[in-house]
C-alpha cells in the first residue's frame, strides 16, 4: 500500500515539555502558522505533568527538551519502540547522552534550540510521518510474524492431506489453499483450525499424536 | 525621521527573466517617486543592484547591501534567489520585501511577502480550469523549486477534484527547445497545459506550441489552452503577435483592471516609463511593497527590522488591485485573486475575480487535505493492436 504522508497539521495539539528560558525561539509562533495549538506542560519537581491516558495519536504531539534530565517517562510499545504520540526532541546540548535520552523517549525528529522558524515544518513532517511509517511497519511485521508461525501448521496440514487423500504435495497444498479461500481465511489460520478440528474428537484408537497447534505457538520448526 | 534611509532594490534586469525584472524595478521606482513627491514620507535613497539572473550573485549583492547599512531591501523574483538570500537577511537582521507570487511553504521573520500565496493563485486556477476546460492536465515547468512545488499543489488540488495529470515535464531555466515536449502534448491531447516555465523558456514554448497546433489545424487557445500563474503583460510583448492571445493567467492584478486607483497607476507608470510595456502583477507587488515599506518606516521612526515589521502589520493600502493589507501572523498579503485571458492587444481581459481580498494561506493550512495524494501507477495503455 502506498504511504500517504501527513502534510497539513491543522487541528494538531503540541504539548511542550520545556522550560521558559527564551531559547524557545520561533517554535510557538510557527506552530500557530501551521494551525497547531500549543500547551506548555507544567513541570513540578522536575517532572512534567502529563496525563498519558488523555493523549490522542492523530491529534497530539510532544516536544521534549533534551536538556531537561528525566523530565518525562514514556512507556514505549515493546515491539515498535514507539511512544503513544509522536515525540520531537528539542536539542540544546548536542551530546550523545542527551540525544540517546530523546531516542529512548521515542523521538522521531529533532529541532535545534533556539528553534528557527524555517525548521519547524520539516521537523513536524519528519516526526509525525516517521511515527506513522514505523507504526505501519510494526503492524506489517506483526502480521508477517503471525504468518511465519502459522507455516508449521500449513506443513503439517499438507502432510496430513497427502496421507489422507493420496495427493502429491502440490495437489494437497492447492486443495487446502482453495478451501481456505472459500471460507475467506488466511491459509495459516485455516490450517490451524483444520488441525485442531482433527485433534478435537476423543481419540478412541489409543493413538498418541502431536498436540494441536495454536496461533502464537512459539516453538521452533 | 530626518535621516536619509538607504533602501536596497535588487532585481535581475538582465538575464533569462530580465523582462520581468525590468518591470519589477519600474514598479518599485514608481512607488519611490510617489513617496518622494508626497513630501510626507521618509527620505529614501534607493541603492539599485542587478544580479543578472545569476544565482551566485544574489547572496553577494544582498550581503553588500546589508553591510553597507541598508536594512530594508525590495527584491528577488525567483524562489531560488529568495531562498539564497534569506540566510543573509537573518544573519544581518535585515528585512526582505519579496514582491512576487510564489509557491508558499515559507514564512521567514525577515521577509514581508507582498505577492500572491498559492491559495491566491494556484487554487483559483484549478477551480476555474476544472469547471470550464476539463480535468486532464499536462504540466510543464522550469526545473527549479517554483515549478516543482506549484505543480505538486496543482496536482493534488486537481486530483482532489477528480482530475488527473497526464505528464509533468521540466526543462532547465533558459532552455528554448520545445519540439519534443510539444509533440508529447499533442500526442496526449490534454484538456489544458499548466505552465510553470519562466522567462525566455516560457516565451519560446508559447510560440512553438501555437505554431505546431496551427500546422495541424488545431485552434490551440480553444482546444488546448495554456494556463499559467506567471504570465503577465510585459511577457505578452515578449511572446510576439503570432502567439500572444488566448492564454489563461491567474493573477491578483491585471493592467486592464477598471477603477480610478488603477487608472492613476497606469497613467503614472506610462508617464515615468514611456517605452515600457504595461505593468505586471509583480510590478504592482513591487509598488505595493515600496508604499507599505515607506508607511511602516514612517510609523516606526527607524529602519530597524523588528520595528518596521511591527509597524507594517497596521498598514492598509488602497492599491491598484484593491485593498491590500499584511497578515500579522504570516507577513503575507491579503490580495484579490483573478483569472484573465490574454488578448491580441497584449493585455488581459478579466474573466473572473474574487469579490474581496482573501487571506494568505502560505502553508495551505485552510485549503489542502491532511494527507498528501498518493501517486497512482500509470494505467495500462494499448500501444499496438
Amino acid at each position: 500500500m502506498t504511504f500517504r504522508p501527513v502534510q497539513n497539521f491543522k487541528g494538531g495539539r503540541a504539548l511542550l515539555v520545556m522550560e521558559r528560558t527564551g531559547r524557545e525561539g520561533a517554535l510557538e509562533p510557527t506552530l500557530a502558522k501551521l494551525g497547531v495549538s500549543c500547551e506548555a506542560l507544567q513541570i513540578v519537581d522536575g517532572r512534567a505533568q502529563l496525563d498519558m491516558a488523555s493523549l490522542q495519536p492523530d491529534r497530539d504531539m510532544l516536544f521534549v527538551d533534551g536538556d531537561l534530565d528525566g523530565v518525562l517517562t514514556i512507556e514505549l510499545n515493546p515491539l515498535s519502540h514507539l511512544p503513544p504520540v509522536p515525540v520531537i526532541g528539542l536539542v540544546g546540548v548536542e551530546a550523545p547522552s542527551r540525544l540517546k535520552a530523546l531516542v529512548n523517549l521515542g523521538a522521531t525528529a529533532f529541532l535545534r534550540k533556539p528553534v528557527h522558524g524555517g525548521a519547524v515544518y520539516s521537523a513536524l513532517f519528519m516526526g509525525i510521518n516517521q511515527f506513522l511509517l514505523r507504526g505501519g511497519m510494526q503492524e506489517r511485521l506483526q502480521t508477517l510474524e503471525e504468518r511465519r508461525r502459522g507455516r508449521r501448521a500449513v506443513l503439517r496440514a499438507v502432510v496430513q492431506r497427502m496421507r489422507d487423500s493420496g495427493l502429491d504435495e502440490d495437489g494437497a497444498y492447492d486443495q487446502i489453499r482453495r478451501e481456505s479461500m472459500r471460507v475467506r481465511q488466511s491459509l495459516e489460520s485455516y490450517c490451524e483450525d483444520l488441525l485442531s478440528r482433527r485433534a478435537s474428537p476423543p481419540d478412541s484408537t489409543g493413538h498418541t499424536g502431536d498436540p494441536p497447534l495454536h496461533r502464537g505457538d512459539k516453538r521452533a520448526m | 525621521m530626518t535621516k536619509r534611509l538607504r533602501i536596497g532594490v535588487m532585481f535581475s534586469t538582465t538575464g533569462s527573466y530580465g523582462a520581468v525584472g525590468r518591470t519589477m524595478l519600474n514598479g518599485a521606482m514608481l512607488g519611490l517617486s510617489e513617496v518622494a513627491a508626497s513630501g510626507s514620507g521618509p527620505e529614501i535613497e534607493p541603492v539599485i543592484v542587478n544580479p543578472g539572473g545569476d544565482l551566485s550573485q544574489y547572496r553577494a549583492l544582498a550581503h553588500d547591501l546589508l553591510a553597507s547599512g541598508a536594512r530594508q531591501v525590495v527584491g528577488c523574483y525567483t524562489s531560488s534567489s529568495r531562498k539564497e538570500v534569506i540566510p543573509c537577511f537573518e544573519k544581518h537582521d535585515g528585512l526582505l520585501w519579496y514582491p512576487s507570487h510564489y509557491e508558499g511553504f515559507e514564512s521567514s521573520d525577515n521577509v514581508v511577502y507582498t505577492g500572491a500565496s498559492p491559495n491566491q493563485h494556484v487554487l483559483p486556477l484549478v477551480d476555474y480550469l476544472a469547471a470550464k476546460h476539463g480535468k486532464r492536465a499536462f504540466c510543464i515547468g522550469s526545473n527549479y523549486i517554483w515549478a516543482w512545488e506549484n505543480n505538486r499543489i496543482f496536482r493534488e488540488a486537481l486530483i482532489a477534484r477528480g482530475g488527473s495529470v497526464l505528464a509533468e515535464r521540466y526543462l532547465p531555466i533558459g532552455d528554448t527547445d520545445f519540439d519534443r515536449v510539444v509533440a508529447a502534448i499533442l500526442e496526449q491531447r490534454p484538456d489544458f497545459v499548466f505552465n510553470n516555465l519562466i522567462g525566455t523558456s516560457a516565451y519560446a514554448f508559447f510560440r512553438t506550441f501555437r505554431a505546431a497546433c496551427r500546422a495541424r489545424g488545431i485552434d490551440q487557445a480553444a482546444e488546448i489552452p495554456v494556463a499559467s500563474c506567471t504570465l503577465a503583460e510585459p511577457e505578452l510583448a515578449e511572446i510576439g503577435a503570432e502567439a500572444v492571445d488566448g492564454h489563461l493567467s491567474s493573477s491578483v492584478y491585471f493592467a486592464s483592471l477598471a477603477g480610478p486607483v488603477n487608472g492613476a497607476f497606469i497613467r503614472a507608470y506610462a508617464a515615468q516609463f514611456p517605452d515600457a510595456p504595461p505593468p505586471s502583477a509583480d510590478a504592482e507587488a513591487c509598488y505595493i511593497a515600496v508604499k507599505l515599506l515607506a508607511a511602516a518606516l514612517q510609523q516606526a521612526g527607524t529602519d530597524e527590522a523588528a520595528a518596521v515589521r511591527a509597524a507594517v502589520a497596521d498598514q492598509r493600502l488602497i492599491a491598484p488591485q484593491g485593498e491590500v493589507r499584511i497578515d500579522p501572523q504570516t507577513y503575507h498579503a491579503w490580495l484579490t485573486p483573478r483569472i484573465g485571458r490574454s488578448t491580441a492587444a497584449g493585455q488581459f481581459e478579466v474573466l473572473l475575480e474574487a469579490p474581496e481580498p482573501i487571506a494568505p494561506d502560505p502553508y495551505l493550512v485552510q485549503t489542502s487535505p491532511r494527507f498528501a495524494a498518493a501517486m497512482r501507477s500509470p494505467l495500462l495503455r494499448l500501444v499496438k493492436s
